[in-house]
């Protein structure tokens, strides 16, 4: 590829005479990336829960996400573009598909994953069953579903950039410009601005969910170690004979 | 107090006229059955059980013997196939099982405190699904926590940074925040060293002084169970219901084969621990006054088979005289006194003492009381008093003594 033909490598002229063009891209990426996450996160909750509810239904639910994970991108917006036009419409069910599979399995394991004696302590105590859901079995899951939520963040991020080829914008737009005009002296400015604002986003998405994470579980932070039980004096008829209190 | 529950015939639905509770009863278990699908033997077996009100019953027995799932019925975490539960008259079934948990303590293994919750909103679990008010609901947490003996500063923590003693506490004080009158507690200890599994034992028997649950406590560990609880419940695989009475009478008269194998084969050992000095019949033992003479001493010992003689002032028992060191004494009060190792108070276990006798030179416990002496032990009175059976009042030799 001889992309990088002419003009310098980054134009930062164009860069400060199009800060409006940057602004806009930055603002549908990141819309694009939160519709799609949400929609993604809100309908595998609903999943995971129906998953929970009758467990044969999960394999079947895990199967048919990891077959729509395992779709090239481009090839899903050859399969959808035909039935729902270019536009919004296909870019988020794409972008939602690829993000179920990841929160799907993160909420199913990471409710699977609270203790038993937790759950049967809060059933013996008298919660209701969406009750034990809301105030424990989903709290405890946090870990995981945070988790999950940070993968399928990354990953749509990197994923919207695509959606310029069903005629989105986005940091995908710059890129496509750049590449769609190798002539052009801004090519090399537009791939490398787009792609690197991409990558930026994911970062600061990356370490903005660390932050979540670490705000809402504070009980999960790393704790300080289990005091030791204070002694009391052994009474010396409690040691047993012949033996010391090491071995006991 | 009859263990035998009135006898049920009829199998199925149990007519709710035949569940008049007894006005001491707090809860009764009616041939109560479980089935699990796929299995042929049920896990508990028409089991019939009167739990008194107040009384702390242990359910043991080996593993498989369906003493959890018994538990666990009464909450109705596993719902009967068959039978009934009664508590305090009701039919644990006519209640929403959410409604009726709220109304019974639990603890489990492990404590199984909430990790997201520190030890203050997990002690508040129960009063703040009830809808307590903030200032009712902190109040409890203060006291309960007050009455198990946890720091103030433990409870804005996380249970994690708890220790294991420290987390079953919080899990006790958890089932008694909404205080109910009764107090499921599965394997509560097992889950702990020996060591803190002994204090918290000795805590939960502090504690049923002062509060005065309706206990029923699952066990595997015999001694636990001989330990805590009023009344045992010894189960057989399939849920038998194999003999349930007091400790002292399961290890005094063991109505099977089982049970006898169940409690071991030092069941009088066991028994030691069970019996207090005042349940046996102390004797006088070889006892003169300061003023006697060495040949009234001498007299004593002859007659009661023994090189020493105990020395007595009024009330007081102030030593032992050794045979040899009587010679060319005018009076007991002179001679040479030794003062006795084992003295024991009319509470003391017979395990005790038997330790006290087996570690003295003279061979007896000596058992005052306030200073008074009662009477002494020795091991043929204590095997008299494992064989024999308990009940007797204490006599009180020293009365008519000089």
């Amino acid at each position: 590829m001889t992309l990088l033909a002419s003009g310098p490598l980054i134009d930062w002229e164009w860069i400060g005479e199009h800060l409006d063009v940057i602004r806009a891209a930055t603002v549908e990426h990141l819309q694009l990336t939160a519709i799609a996450v949400g929609i993604g996160f809100a309908l595998s909750m609903a999943l995971a829960l129906l998953a929970l509810q009758w467990r044969w239904s999960y394999p079947l639910l895990a199967g048919f996400c990891s077959v729509l994970y395992s779709i090239p991108s481009l090839a899903l917006f050859g399969i959808l573009v035909p039935i729902t036009g270019l536009g919004t419409v296909p870019a988020v069910i794409a972008l939602v598909g690829y993000t179920l599979l990841i929160l799907l399995r993160n909420i199913v394991a990471g409710i699977e994953g609270v203790p038993a004696p937790v759950r049967e302590a809060a059933d013996g105590m008298g919660f209701e069953h969406w009750r034990r859901l809301a105030r424990v079995d989903l709290p405890l899951a946090l870990p995981a579903i945070i988790a999950g939520l940070r993968i399928a963040t990354v990953t749509t991020i990197g994923l919207v950039t695509i959606t310029a080829y069903v005629g989105l914008g986005g940091y995908g737009d710059l890129i496509r410009e750049g590449l769609r005009r190798q002539s052009a002296p801004q090519a090399s400015t537009l791939v490398i601005l787009g792609t690197g604002l991409s990558v930026v986003m994911a970062v600061v998405f990356d370490l903005l969910f660390v932050g979540v994470e670490h705000l809402a579980t504070p009980w999960a932070r790393r704790p300080r170690l289990a005091p030791i039980e204070p002694m009391e004096p052994v009474p010396v008829a409690a040691i047993p004979a012949g033996g010391s209190l090491s071995d006991g | 107090m009859s263990d035998a529950a009135p006898a049920v015939a009829d199998e199925a639905d149990a007519s709710p006229a035949s569940g008049e509770p007894a006005p001491d009863v707090a809860i009764r278990l009616e041939t109560l059955t479980k089935r699990y699908p796929g299995s042929a033997v049920p896990a508990v077996d028409h089991l019939d059980l009167t739990i008194p009100r107040g009384e702390l019953v242990a359910l043991v027995g080996p593993s498989g013997c369906g003493k959890t799932t018994t538990l666990k019925m009464i909450n109705r975490l596993v719902e009967p196939t068959e039978g009934t539960v009664w508590i305090e008259g009701t039919d644990a079934r006519t209640l929403p099982a959410h409604q009726l948990r709220r109304g019974i303590g639990y603890v489990i293994q492990q404590a199984g405190l909430f990790p997201h919750r520190t030890v203050a909103d997990n002690i508040a679990t129960v009063p703040k699904l009830l809808g307590w008010s903030r200032e009712r609901v902190h109040e409890r947490v203060d006291e309960l926590a007050e009455l198990l003996g946890l720091d103030a500063d433990l409870l804005p923590r996380y249970p994690a940074a708890l220790s294991g003693g420290q987390q079953q506490r919080v899990g006790v004080a958890r089932a008694l925040a909404a205080d109910p009158p009764v107090l499921l507690m599965d394997e509560p200890y097992s889950a702990v060293d020996p060591i803190v599994r002994a204090r918290l034992q000795d805590e939960l028997v502090r504690l049923q002084r002062q509060v005065h649950k309706t206990i029923v406590l699952v066990t595997h560990d015999i001694d636990e169970a001989i330990k805590l609880a009023d009344r045992i419940a010894i189960l057989r695989a399939g849920g038998h219901l194999e003999q349930v009475g007091p400790p002292e009478e399961l290890l005094r008269a063991p109505t099977s084969e089982f049970v006898a194998d169940f409690l071991g084969d030092d069941r009088g050992i066991k028994r030691l621990s069970l019996i207090t000095v005042d349940d046996v019949a102390l004797r006088e033992g070889p006892v003169v006054g300061m003023t006697d003479s060495p040949a009234t001493a001498r007299a004593v010992m002859a007659d009661q088979g023994v090189d020493w003689v105990g020395v007595r002032d009024g009330d007081r028992l102030l030593g032992w005289v050794g045979a040899a060191d009587l010679d060319g004494e005018p009076t007991l009060a002179t001679a040479p006194r030794r003062p006795f190792r084992a003295v024991f108070t009319p509470g003391t276990t017979l395990k005790a003492a038997l330790d006290g006798i087996v570690t003295s030179q003279t061979r007896v416990a000596v058992i005052e009381d306030d200073q008074r002496y009662l009477g002494m032990l020795t091991l043929d009175d204590l095997a008299e008093g494992v064989t024999e059976g308990s009940g007797e009042p204490l006599e009180a030799v020293g009365e008519d003594a000089p």
